[in-house]
């Protein structure tokens, strides 16, 4: 089993999903923050931080997940104040209208939640809501062993002079 | 005359020496080699016994006893920028090219350098394309990142090398996604080498149209077909044969014995019809 692990972050995949964890280049006075994205098809390569990009491309077996990380500033908001990234969701916790993009016949959820110290939302889309009962034990099997550790530093626009291209 | 006669017989004396010499050399390779028990013979030495010595011969890497050509793991590792990226390449839509490179090696420099052109390696459109490159424990990720083209997918991921047996680089790997197996790998030494082998590999995995007179409503045989699900011999063979007599396609069908382009794509004027009927005659009519 492949295992994804940077910046505090560590999933091991179960088959058939791929990932990346990554922090983007900060544009202007921004302050950027990991990102993990995590799906069942061939994520494209500019693929935005919540799947905007991809989602389209999603068939009705497929499955995306995003683990977006905030700035400490959020820590102690009631918004964040879940302790823990759930690690078993339900068929229940889906519904059509959390998506961020709403797409025919697709499911979502959203947490948001605090872990080590770091302040997390966690988004996650089925590409079949009808298929759900089969799809959610496989975004438990992603979600279930994910560890977050640590606190990483922002990546600020000078620390970014020497971080190379996005993701890759 | 006196100092000819003198002469020759120095030159004669000096060759005597060196013909000793060459057989006392020759001697002493016989006597090594015997030493080591690939000795001819029995060579009338005494003194150290030939006992037979097993002489470790090693050529390149040790390659392991079963290596595994079909299998296709995912490929996961960090960036050259120190992300995290995994790819998976089984149970994708299309095909999957990984390539084996290094940051140091010659070969690899075309490659690279390939790769950064504006219009890209000319790869057909289902083919994603992906450089692995050993770890950061072997490779130093700003040499890497130096010679990737900017939107290049890149892994750095020693653990991939050693799960594709890679020998060395370059080196590359072509997987069909909907099957997860690998069907083509190798070394290449120029990109288009490497587009050819991809662009043949992707016809040869389309499925064949059904035939024209298809009175049996089935599908067309697709030789692909029984190669992605593994078949191979006699079962593959077999497998072909069915879908050729459920396409009503049986032994001593003349279809199969083609003597002339005639019999495989019909008469010239019906060719010429068949163009006429696609996008061209909407054109003009």
């Amino acid at each position: 089993m492949a295992t994804l692990s940077a910046h505090g972050i560590e999933a091991p995949l179960p088959g058939g999903f791929e990932g990346r964890i990554f922090v983007r280049t900060p544009v202007a006075e921004e302050s950027t923050y990991p990102v993990a994205q995590f799906a069942t098809f061939s994520l494209p390569d500019d693929v935005a931080d919540f799947g905007g990009g991809a989602v389209t491309l999603m068939g009705p077996d497929d499955i995306f997940a995003a683990l977006f990380e905030y700035g400490p500033e959020s820590v102690g908001r009631r918004l964040f104040a879940r302790q823990g990234m759930p690690r078993s969701l339900s068929v229940g916790d889906f519904r059509p209208y959390l998506l961020r993009r709403g797409l025919g016949g697709q499911s979502g959820t959203q947490w948001f939640f605090t872990e080590s110290g770091r302040p997390f939302t966690l988004y996650v889309v089925l590409g079949s809501d009808a298929r759900a009962a089969a799809l959610v034990p496989r975004v438990n099997s992603l979600i279930g062993p994910m560890t977050i550790t640590g606190t990483t530093p922002p990546l600020m626009p000078a620390a970014a002079a020497g971080a190379g291209e996005r993701w890759n | 005359m006196i100092a000819l006669a003198v002469v020759l017989s120095v030159v004669v004396a000096l060759l005597a020496v060196l013909v000793a010499g060459l057989l006392r050399s020759h001697a002493d390779i016989l006597r090594a080699l015997h030493d080591l028990g690939v000795g001819v013979g029995d060579p009338a030495t005494t003194g150290t016994a030939a006992t037979p010595t097993p002489v470790p011969l090693t050529i390149g890497p040790p390659l392991p006893a079963e290596r595994s050509t079909t299998t296709a793991p995912t490929v996961s590792g960090s960036t050259p920028g120190g992300d995290a990226l995994a790819v998976a390449v089984a149970g994708t839509g299309g095909l999957t090219l990984l390539a084996f490179l290094s940051s140091g090696c010659a070969t690899c420099a075309g490659f690279w350098n390939a790769l950064r052109r504006p219009d890209g390696p000319g790869l057909p459109g289902n083919t994603r394309l992906v450089v692995v490159t050993k770890g950061p424990d072997t490779e130093i990720p700003a040499e890497v990142a130096s010679r990737a083209a900017p939107h290049l997918t890149v892994i750095m991921s020693t653990d991939a090398w050693r799960d594709y047996e890679v020998p060395g680089s370059p080196f590359f790997v072509l997987v069909d996604g909907p099957s997860g197996r690998r069907i083509g790998e190798g070394v290449a030494r120029h990109i288009d080498q490497v587009v050819d082998l991809v662009r043949r590999a992707e016809v040869d995995n389309s499925p064949v149209p059904p035939p024209a007179a298809d009175t049996h409503g089935s599908g067309g045989a697709s030789a692909s077909r029984a190669q992605a699900s593994g078949l191979d011999g006699p079962e593959r063979e077999r497998a072909n044969d069915r879908e050729l007599a459920a396409a009503g396609i049986l032994p001593g069908d003349p279809s199969l014995y083609p003597s002339s382009l005639e019999d495989l794509y019909g008469p010239a004027g019906h060719r010429r019809s068949d163009v006429a009927t696609d996008g061209t005659a909407a054109r003009t009519g």
